[in-house]
């Protein structure tokens, strides 16, 4: 942009008097037919529904509303009051989300470190790692959560099962028991994100300019030093970025969810709801039981909390960074 | 005491790309004792696509095994095609008596493959249009001089806050006001906004000097011409990348399809996939079936990767060092 400044302010005032759409845009129409498609689409389909579900979580809304049969209409803070005071399912989902979005992520974003660092050497057994590695990323989510649906069968044909076998230990039944629910998809997640944070650890360590390690290694810093000292705090924005990327990724866990724990009355969740998060629930209220109204609520929820904790994120990185 | 260890004075282009070497310089013994837990996790990685793979090709009996047997005995084809499924001397209660993947879903023209079509049109009619859309949108916003251009690209931005969980209730409701469910339209046309792309397309753009577009307009080259000529070409690695992205993202989306699409025609692959699921459950013989046709789902993104590998690594890092 600075080095074509004074070319364009020098010709401006042959531009002076600009007229129709030129006076908004240099191009003129244009620009402006250029913008469109995206524009009309993005407000249609991105913007317009955050305010649409706003407006609709302070309804009760169920997309019939018969006078008699299903009113709708503002139920003022009535959707909020009952998802934070009276819906214990809702407490679940939240409990259940939070204790997976904090295991997988904090487990994805070690794991991808330690990754990036076993496979940064550029060599041939390296490189086929980790494509192995990435090579959940790029898989069907559908096709995965299916699989590991077979290998943590109950029953003793089940893989992990058969493992279990073979050491003599009588078959468990994974994803029937409660307290497994969420360390079984802490596990699928961290299995299906490894490879993406490693990808991006690593292009973060390749950029750092090889003279600090020498630098370094002159001055007799160990391995161990030189990645506590160098490494690691200027990896600082990657790790950002990766802790970002992958709460918000965390928080919309629905997939797994919803296809290793149906229930048989037509909800979503499991046993107990053991494996209940916010997504499945709001997918449970608005899609099965068509409460358009207090399922936004739930959305919105949802966004209040990724916001906050994008917030915290920033300001906390920024503030290492002031620290520095 | 030397200064520098003999080992650890290593010529500067012997270094690993990035400088940080690493706790394996030292060619000791235990440096390959070191990556014991690397290749043990490897295996972690592997063992389920070599569990689905196999099975797929196992027989409903041995798919019953306890324990589950490790190399099927024998690869069988059964799960994908049962050639002996209606046979009149087979016993129907025999639980290998049953279709194979492509003997299924014959409420559709071509079974299976009609979800695989129907997938392969959304994503390519989506990926084209949404990059079409996007690197239209993202040359105005990084070459014209245009007012309001900074509120259009900050709103861009700020959108990819927001979790599109959030619009899920509207877009169905504008969806199902429109008459769209049901249709390829509410597959195609809510997907097409994508801020992201934009997003990174801008970011690419603005290393790319405003001179060329400046010459163009002096050579009095219209503003098409000027994105179609110039633009495009020269953002021919970033849309590769986004591309690549969003044809994975829309080859595996599930929830939205899931909402939209009623009628066994309209469904997706990771639909019919759900479906497949749900219809045999508690069933071990299906298990087969479902992980043949997990096999199938996979291939193309797969293949996609692999062939576009380097594209899609960089179009990564990209995104995550600005």
């Amino acid at each position: 942009m600075s080095t074509s400044t004074p070319t364009v302010t020098a010709l401006e005032p042959t531009r002076q008097r600009r007229k129709g759409f030129y006076k908004w845009s240099d191009s003129g129409l244009s620009s402006y037919l250029m913008l469109a498609p995206f524009v009309l689409l993005f407000v249609a389909f991105s913007i317009y529904p955050i305010f649409a579900s706003f407006r609709l979580s302070f309804m009760r809304y169920n997309a019939i509303c018969d006078e008699e049969l299903s009113p709708c209409g503002s139920v003022r803070f009535g959707n909020y009051y009952r998802l934070f005071f009276e819906d214990d399912r809702f407490h679940k989902a939240l409990l259940n989300t939070s204790y997976y979005v904090v295991g997988a992520v904090s487990l994805t974003i070690i794991a991808s470190l330690m990754l990036a660092i076993a496979l940064q050497a550029d060599t041939k057994s390296n490189r086929i790692l980790r494509v192995v590695f990435f090579l959940p990323s790029v898989t069907s989510s559908i096709a995965t959560v299916l699989v590991w649906g077979w290998v943590f069968r109950g029953d003793g044909v089940g893989l992990l099962n058969g493992v279990l076998a073979a050491m003599g230990i009588s078959p468990v039944e994974w994803l029937a028991t409660p307290a497994l629910a969420v360390p079984i998809l802490v596990l699928m997640s961290v299995w299906g994100g490894a490879g993406y944070g490693m990808i991006l650890f690593l292009a973060g360590i390749n950029s750092i300019p090889t003279y600090y390690y020498e630098a370094a290694m002159i001055d007799g810093a160990n391995p161990r030093q030189r990645f506590r000292y160098i490494t690691l705090p200027l990896l600082k924005p990657v790790m950002t970025y990766v802790g970002i990327t992958s709460i918000i990724g965390a928080f919309q866990i629905f997939e797994g969810v919803y296809l290793l724990f149906p229930t048989s009355v037509g909800s979503v969740g499991g046993l107990q709801d053991m494996a209940l998060m916010l997504v499945p629930y709001l997918y449970d209220q608005g899609f099965i039981h068509f409460r358009l109204g207090y399922a936004s609520a739930i959305a919105w929820v949802l966004f209040g909390i990724i916001f906050i904790i994008s917030l915290i994120n920033l300001k906390l990185s920024k503030s290492f960074e002031d620290l520095r | 005491m030397t200064i520098i260890d003999q080992e650890e004075f290593v010529p500067k282009d012997t270094f690993d790309a990035g400088g940080f070497s690493s706790p394996f310089e030292k060619r000791s013994k235990w440096s390959k004792l070191r990556r014991i837990p690397l290749y043990l996790t490897t295996i972690i990685m592997v063992a389920p696509y070599y569990w689905m793979i196999t099975s797929s090709f196992k027989s409903v009996q041995e798919l019953q095994k306890v324990p589950p047997t490790v190399v099927p005995n024998k690869w069988l084809l059964v799960n994908y095609f049962n050639t002996n499924f209606g046979n009149v001397n087979n016993n129907s209660t025999d639980p290998s008596n049953q279709r194979g993947l492509f003997q299924r879903f014959e409420e559709v023209q071509f079974g299976f493959f009609h979800y695989v079509l129907n997938s392969l049109f959304i994503v390519v009619t989506i990926t084209v249009a949404t990059m079409l859309i996007s690197s239209l949108a993202a040359y105005v916003v990084s070459k014209h001089r245009m007012k309001g251009k900074r509120l259009i690209y900050l709103t861009i931005i700020g959108s990819m806050m927001v979790p599109w969980q959030v619009g899920i209730i509207p877009n169905f409701l504008t969806m199902s006001n429109l008459n769209w469910l049901d249709t390829y339209w509410a597959y195609i046309i809510p997907a097409l906004p994508k801020a992201f792309i934009v997003f990174f397309l801008v970011q690419y753009l603005s290393s790319i000097p405003d001179e060329l577009v400046e010459s163009a307009r002096i050579d009095r080259a219209s503003e098409f011409t000027i994105w179609w000529r110039i633009i495009l070409p020269l953002l021919k690695p970033a849309m590769i990348a986004m591309m690549i992205f969003a044809s994975i993202g829309e080859w595996n989306n599930f929830l939205w399809p899931m909402i939209i699409a009623n009628s066994p025609e309209m469904w997706n692959l990771p639909v019919a996939l759900s479906m497949l699921r749900n219809n045999g459950a508690g069933n071990i013989g299906m298990q087969g079936i479902i992980m043949g046709a997990s096999l199938l789902a996979s291939i193309p993104t797969v293949l996609l990767f692999l062939v576009a590998q380097k594209h899609f690594i960089r179009g990564i890092a990209l995104s995550g060092i600005k």
